[in-house]
This record gives C-alpha cells, structure tokens and sequence, in this order.
C-alpha cells in the first residue's frame, strides 16, 4: 500500500491505498469527494479536473502517491455553507449547465484560469477550457459565465482594495 | 512493500471540539445552504385560452445549483453496502462459434465472488423490438464489443485482473462488415437462418418514372454517413440489488426505466411486480441509454452473491458495447424542371445496423419518411433496408434517422441549385413546404414556417451580402 | 490498471538505480502517456513503476556554457511560461501550447513527451530543427546523442530499460537562432498532427540570403525527420517567397506519410509543403525582426 498524506480542501487527510490508485479513485472513494467525475478515465474529458499545487490536472493521470505532501482543491472546497464561489453563481445564473457531469471539472478549470487571469480574452477561456468535454450545454453558455464571474470577482477585489 | 520518497508536508489539523467555534471559510463540510430561487411556476401556468407566457422568460434551472456545487449525486456517486463491482469480459472477435468458456482459474480468485456466462442468465435475449441481442454471448459471438462472462469481485481491480484469468474457445466465423454486401444472398448470415435484411419500409407517392419523364434535368448521386457514439459524458452505470423478499431493485442511469423494467422481467423470468426500476440523475444520454445493456448480469450476479453488485462502463465499453448512430449508404436520385423545381425523387436507402436490430425499425421509419425532405414532391419513391452486420450495434440517436437524410437531400440540393444556376437560398424557397403542403406519406401539415425560418436565417447571416 | 509496485525516486541517480534494481520496470513522469498506457493494454502492465516526478535534479530551464539545458520533468506549462524560452526560442513555447490541454501540459513532461516518440510527437520538431541533443542518464553514468538519432522507431528511442532521459540541450551556437514551429491537427485543442513542421534558420543580412537551414517533419515518417533535400535547396539562396515555395515542394521528398482515418497520405504531403513554406517565412521574419531590434537598441 502506499501511504498518502495530503491537504484537501484545506485539511489535511491520509489514506493508504494501493499503488495503482490514481489520486481520482482515491479522492471519490477514500475521501468520499465524489464531485470529480470518471469521464473517459484518460485524460481526454476534463471531468475529472481538479487544482493541485495551484495548477488544474486530470485527477485521473495521477497517482494517488504523487499527490502525496501536495494542496489539493476540489469543487467540495469552493463553496462555504453561506457563499458560493462566485463561478458557480454565474453558472447557475447563465443555465451553463445542463446534465451537469462536466460541471465540476468546468468550474475547476475555470477558477483555475480566473486566479492566473482575472481579465481573460474569449480566446483564452476557450484555451483555458480545451480539456473539458461538454455535450449537453455547449460550450457559449459557460464562456459567457467564466466572463461574468471574472467581472464579479474584479469588481470585489477592487472593492477590497478601496 | 512501497518507499516514501520524503515526508509530507503535514498541515496542522484544525480542532474542532465541542463547544468550540469551528473555522470554516475555505473548508467544505456541509453543502452550501444558500437559499434556491424557485422555479417561477406560477408565473409560468396560463391562464384559460391564453398563450403560456413561458416563451421569452428566462428560469433558473431548478438542478443548476447542485451541478454547480458538484453535489449532485449520479450512479457512480453511489454505494451500498457490500457493493461488488462488475466487469465484463468483451469477445474481441466479430463473428464466433463459443466452443469453450473455462471461468475456473478466475473462480479460484481471491476476492472473486462469482462469475457468469450466458448460461446464467435466464432468457438470454432482448431487445426493444426483435429480441436478438444476447445479455452475454453463449453460443455465437455476433460482434467484438460482445460480452462472454462476467465477474463480481470485492474491488473493480480485482474483477479486472480475473477478467485476463477467463479462458474462451472461439470457432472464428467469416464476419461481415459491408451493409451493401449484407444484403446479398450469398453473403454470411450474422443471425443465421435469419436474413440480414431485418425490416424494411416502402413509401410511394405520385408515379417517379413519370416524372423522371417530364424533367429537364436528372441528378444522381449516392451519399454516406459514418458510425456516431454518443458519448456521455458520464458511462452507462447500474446498481443491481435484491431483497430478502427476493424483489430486485436495479439503480440505473438509463432513460427508459419502464423498458428497462419489462426487459429485466423477460430475461429474469420475473413478475414485473418483483422489479424495481429507480433512474438516477443522468450525466448525457442523447439516445444511447434507452435500454439495458448489462443489467441483466449484474441482477444475476447480485442474487448469486447475495450482495449489491455495480457495473461501470469504460469509455471503450461505451463505443463498442452500447448502441450508435446508424450509417447510411444513401443513392438519391431527383429530376427538376428547368426552374429548379422538383418533380420526382427517388430514394434508396441502406442502413447498417450492426449486429442488433435495437432501436432499427424506428430509425429505419423516420429516416424513410423524411428522406425527400422538406420540399413539395408529386412523385416520390423512397425505400430503405436495414441490414445486420458483424459491428457494434446501431440504435436510437437524437433525430432517428433524420440528420443522415439532411446531409445527403440537401447536399443534393446544393448540387442542383450550383448546376442550374440557381441560388441555394432560392431553389429551396421554391420547393419548400408551406402551409397546408402534404408529407409523401400523405399528412397535411399546419403551422408549417420552413420558409420563414429560411428567410430570417438568411437575413440575419447577411446571404445576399455574402455571394 | 492492474497491481504493480510504486518506488518514488528523490533524483536521477536512484532513478536509475531504481530502474536496475527493478527492471523490467516503467517510468511515471507526468503520467499522461504511461497512466493512459497502462488503463488501455492490460499486456502492457509492468511489475513496478519508478515514479520520477520528484528527481528534483531533473527540473529547470537555464542557460549556460553548453547552451539552453531543459531538465526532462520539465512541464509543457512551464515552457510556455518560461520568460527564458519565450525570448530564445518562442517557437518551442508555441509547439508546448499545442501539446493536449491545460490539465495534460500541467502534467506532461518534455522528456516524457520525448520519450514516448510517437511520429506526431509535438516537441519534437522544433528541437530537431534547432540540433538539440539529449542527455541519457544510466549505470555507467551519462551519455549524450542528437535528438534526431534518439528516435528510432514510432514509440521507440534509443534508451536502454535502465537509461532514463534526463535533460535536453540546444547548443550554445544556436542560442537565438530564428526558428518556427507549426502544426495542422483536425481541431485547436487536444488533437493529433496530422503534420506538425519546424524551421530554422539564418539569414545572411548583406546578401539577403538563407544559411544553417533546417527543416523538420512530424506525423509524416516512423520518427521527425529532417527534410534534407529542401535545406540543402535553400543553403545559399536567396530568401525570396518563391524559394521559401519551392523548399515547401522539395520538403515533400522527405515525407513518407501514411493515410490514416484522420487524413490521407496525399493530403498530408500537401500539408507538408505549405506548413514547410510558411515555418521558413515566420523563421525569416523572425531573423528581419531580431535584426532591427538590434540596429535599433
């Protein structure tokens, strides 16, 4: 078995599990973290997204053992029990979701790009969302919500800052 | 048994103990309780002989907030206690006699709790309308994506490891791939006696050699399409469950539940009263979960271990062992006047079915009738022909039919417009429906806005502006 | 993925005294190509797989005597944030950007990507183009060879089972050469080559004319290759539209391409030529732009 002792959402939490794990298997079902998805289980659909060490991965091409002693963030740690992240605000509000299975891996990518970029062009939300597979909604729905929450999320930070 | 390369970082634990205010901004412990805006019904609901005010308005998505979340809860969100997980072990070969299937040595694995072949299951066929298709080949493997056995094991690791333990014998059988080939007498059968030609349909209207005769212009040509997976996003999953009043529950994120259920009730042999069907929320579908697929081994398997049993999908599993959309070979033939006006269209069409007829007949019909497209047509005749082969099974997909006939009528129509020198834009405004025009199989059609979209389309795209 | 056994290796020494102790083992870098591997083929399930992704010796880009030394871990990311690279080399941070998506370049590695040496393998051109070679750690310590040699067959380069890939180096004498990367693939994102092409080359100020040409080829052989016959063409000549054309033409000599459900070989060779002619023009204007930038300064 390998031993895995990692900060999820903040907290820190341990598994042993067996060396093939990969780091989804172990958030969905060690940790009970079920908001990543098992799409394609290779990489190719994004629904498995998740934000280690700041940067968003496929959870499903990493070894639960190479996330050992790493930050690891999934949709479960965005939102508060008062606040949702503003992303998901403007996902609901904009209906960019529909069956909802990419939802999470979307979201993660897009917060993801919207802490590297505050301003992103239309170009780089496309860039920034190539690896996330959507057949349902489409893809003009979430760019105009990815847009949204970074007008919502500049608009607060300037209002921090004054 | 594994090194660790360095010591983790360790994160000091925040306490939380009684009495003690908890740190929570960052960390999700409960779903977010934010208050839902409700779906305005009321404002929806119309009033007597008024026009419902829906149209226009814009409502919140009552399932948006937990999507967003990530806490909605699909199949594969989901265990019971004890849950095994099921794998399948796929043919691989298109055409086969099952001389052998040896599940002994899988058997013997630890962790393994049961393995089924064809055998196990008590009718081994389905089908939403001819019941050609076996829960798990026992006899004759029909195509690749074919299942032979199935495993229940304690992990989806271990099942998969006695997967590679199953030793099958096969009697390789001569395959068949081309439709067009298919059709001929002298071709393999796939589901021997039974010819490969499995339904057809004919529409006739007016008289097309007559037409043929009064035209200015014939236009010949053939069209295909190719194989389409659907691909959800989320793999077909179920979640097979019996009670100790023997009552089978199967969790399943297929659409039609109450198919699904007369489906388990057959190959069980079960009263449709002793079967459960409950649908979870459901990751994409777009046609390709309207029937069982492996529910009747997962059912098997769960009575045999007494426990949950699931069986998740891979994305392989989903393009070779569930349904696709239908290929078509489409030969049209189309004589117009000399202002672009179509007089008589025939039409043949040969759809290839794979190796189960699934949802066939239906595509088979819609694709039939709407294959002259939407365009007024004295003379029409249009056969189709769907034909069984030795590949994945085609079925229902968004439309049934219609987009394959789309591409080839109106490439058609491009290539009669280009010809005459006529405008695409106009020669379909010529030939369009209106209101009151007849279908070719004889309905007269109200609120019919072909030429009205046509023409919005063409303004707000700038048509003339661009030629 | 079936059972194997996991060893995390802190450098590249114990890499390769890992990949020894334990051999027939795989190696795990950024996992995108081998995790895929290992879910798909059953029969390519190894006993042991060596985790490098913590050699920490086996990271970072720099500049030094030998030239631009690029560590085998280092992350497709990180090329195209590397201010080092986008200053050298910008076409090796466009040929990084055309390598999956966000999540697969946050994890893929250049060496990895290397290492697996599919023909359309996207790194690879550009650094073919700019002769760069690669350092191959192993028992009896490290060896150097040219990139172009390290390709040997599609998913087959010349390391050993217990040689690791460690870092890759563009020669000191190319620092700054101009040189541009393209690629042609059936979508912008996550997709295939069909073709992908690099250029590089100098030009002669006074004469107006091409030297030091290279040009190389993916998704057109078993391996990148070099498109010889154009290069030796252009050696030489003046840098007009018309031969920059002609070299497109001639590139297609080199290219045995295949047909395949994503394109046919007739339309790869027309791929070749104007992804050819266009690499050599954007690899001249490059060289035009530095040199202004330089009058100007």
């Amino acid at each position: 078995m390998t031993d895995v002792t990692l900060k999820i959402n903040g907290e820190t939490r341990s598994a042993a599990v067996p060396p093939e794990t990969t780091l989804l298997k172990m958030l969905r079902e060690s940790f009970s973290l079920t908001g990543a998805k098992l799409g394609c289980d290779v990489g190719d659909c994004g629904a498995c997204t998740v934000i280690v060490d700041g940067l968003p991965v496929n959870s499903c091409l990493m070894l639960a053992g190479q996330a050992d002693g790493r930050e690891v963030l999934t949709i479960e740690g965005l939102a508060t029990p008062d606040h949702l992240h503003p992303i998901q605000k403007t996902f609901e509000d904009c209906a960019s979701l529909q069956c909802g299975f990419c939802g999470p891996g979307v979201i993660m990518s897009s917060k993801a790009l919207l802490d590297a970029n505050p301003n992103p062009s239309v170009a780089e939300i496309r860039d920034a969302l190539a690896g996330n597979l959507c057949r349902c909604t489409g893809y003009t729905k979430m760019i105009e919500a990815v847009q949204q929450a970074a007008q919502v999320m500049r608009s607060a930070k300037s209002k921090r800052a004054a | 048994m594994t090194k660790k390369a360095k010591p983790a970082r360790t994160a000091k634990a925040k306490s939380a103990g009684i009495g003690q205010p908890v740190e929570m901004s960052g960390t999700l412990r409960l779903p977010a309780v934010v208050k839902q805006v409700p779906f305005p019904i009321e404002a929806l609901s119309p009033k007597v002989r008024q026009q419902t005010p829906a149209v226009g308005q814009r409502a919140t998505r009552p399932d948006g907030r937990l999507h967003g979340l990530g806490q909605t809860k699909y199949i594969d969100d989901m265990a019971f206690p004890g849950m095994l997980y099921c794998k399948i072990k796929r043919a691989g070969i298109a055409s086969a006699l099952i001389k052998k299937i040896d599940t002994r040595e899988a058997e013997a694995m630890p962790g393994v709790m049961a393995v089924i072949t064809g055998k196990d299951i008590p009718v081994n066929s389905f089908g939403p309308s001819i019941k050609d298709q076996p829960v798990l080949a026992d006899d004759r493997v029909f195509h690749a994506g074919d299942g032979v056995a199935a495993v229940a094991a304690v992990t989806e690791q271990i099942a998969l490891e006695a997967l590679d333990k199953i030793k099958v014998e096969y009697e390789p059988l001569t395959p068949i791939f081309d439709p067009v080939e298919a059709m001929k007498d002298s071709a393999p059968k796939v589901h021997p006696p039974v010819s490969n030609i499995y339904a057809t349909k004919l529409i006739k209207k007016g008289d097309v050699e007559k037409g043929f005769r009064e035209s200015y212009k014939i236009f010949e040509a053939t069209y295909s399409t190719q194989m389409v997976e659907h691909v959800p996003l989320e793999p077909h999953c179920s979640i097979a469950s019996w009670d100790a009043n023997g009552r089978l529950t199967i969790h399943s994120t297929l659409g039609r539940i109450t198919l699904g259920r007369t489906d388990m009730a057959r190959t069980l042999q079960l009263p449709l009263s002793r079967v459960r069907m409950v649908a979870t929320i459901v990751g994409g579908n777009f046609g390709g979960k309207n029937e069982i697929t492996q529910e009747p081994a997962l059912a098997v398997l769960s009575k045999k271990t007494g426990r949950p049993v699931k069986g998740t999908f891979t994305r392989t599993e989903e393009f070779i062992a569930t349904t696709t959309r239908h290929p078509i070979i489409m030969n049209y033939k189309t004589g117009v006047s000399k202002d672009g006006r179509i007089l008589a269209r025939k039409v043949r069409l040969v759809l290839d079915g794979g190796a189960y007829c699934s949802w066939s007949e239906t595509t088979l019909g819609k694709a039939c009738i709407l294959s002259p497209g939407p365009y007024n047509i004295e003379n029409v005749h249009s056969e189709a022909f769907v034909v069984y082969t030795n590949k994945t099974m085609t079925g229902a997909m968004r439309g049934f039919g219609a987009p394959q006939v789309c591409f080839a009528y109106e490439s058609q129509m491009d290539e009669i417009a280009c010809e005459l020198g006529i405008d695409p834009l106009e020669i379909r405004l010529r030939n369009a429906f209106h209101e009151g025009s007849s279908s070719p199989t004889g309905q007269v059609l109200h609120s019919v806005v072909v030429k009205d979209s046509l023409l919005q389309a063409a303004e707000r795209y700038g048509w003339k502006e661009a030629r | 993925m079936r059972a194997f056994e996991y060893f995390t290796a802190t450098d590249s020494k114990h890499a390769v005294a890992l990949l020894a102790e334990h051999a027939p083992a795989r190696v795990l870098a950024g996992g995108t190509d081998l995790l895929a591997d290992l879910k798909s083929s059953p029969s390519h399930a190894p006993k042991t797989v060596v985790d490098i992704s913590r050699a920490a010796d086996m990271r970072g880009i720099e500049v030094n005597a030998r030239g631009l030394c690029i560590g085998a871990l280092v992350t497709h990311s990180e090329i195209m944030a590397s201010t080092v690279i986008r200053d050298l080399f910008p076409a090796l941070a466009d040929a990084a950007h055309t390598i999956g998506a966000v999540q697969t370049r946050n994890l893929g590695t250049l060496g990895g990507n290397l290492v697996t040496a599919v023909p359309s393998v996207d790194s690879g051109p550009t650094l073919v183009a700019l002769d760069a070679q690669v350092t191959i750690a192993g028992p009896a310590g490290h060896r150097t060879m040219p990139l172009s040699e390290f390709f040997v067959a599609p998913r087959r380069t010349a390391l050993k089972p217990d040689e690791l890939l460690v870092e890759i180096v563009i020669p000191a004498e190319n620092l700054g050469k101009p040189a541009h990367f393209l690629k042609m693939g059936l979508r912008k994102g996550q997709a295939l080559a069909l073709v992908n092409a690099a250029s590089s080359l100098r030009i002669d100020a006074k004469k107006n004319t091409c030297k030091d040409v290279r040009i190389a080829l993916g998704a057109v052989a078993p391996t990148v290759v070099r498109a010889k016959t154009a290069e030796k063409f252009l050696e030489g000549r003046a840098a007009t539209a018309e031969n920059f054309a002609e070299a497109g033409r001639l590139a297609v000599a080199d290219a045995k391409p295949i047909s395949d459900m994503r394109a046919s070989a007739d339309y790869r060779k027309d791929l070749v030529a104007v992804l050819a002619k266009r690499t050599l023009e954007a690899a001249c204007a490059q060289s035009k732009a530095a040199k202004q930038k330089g009058a100007r300064k």
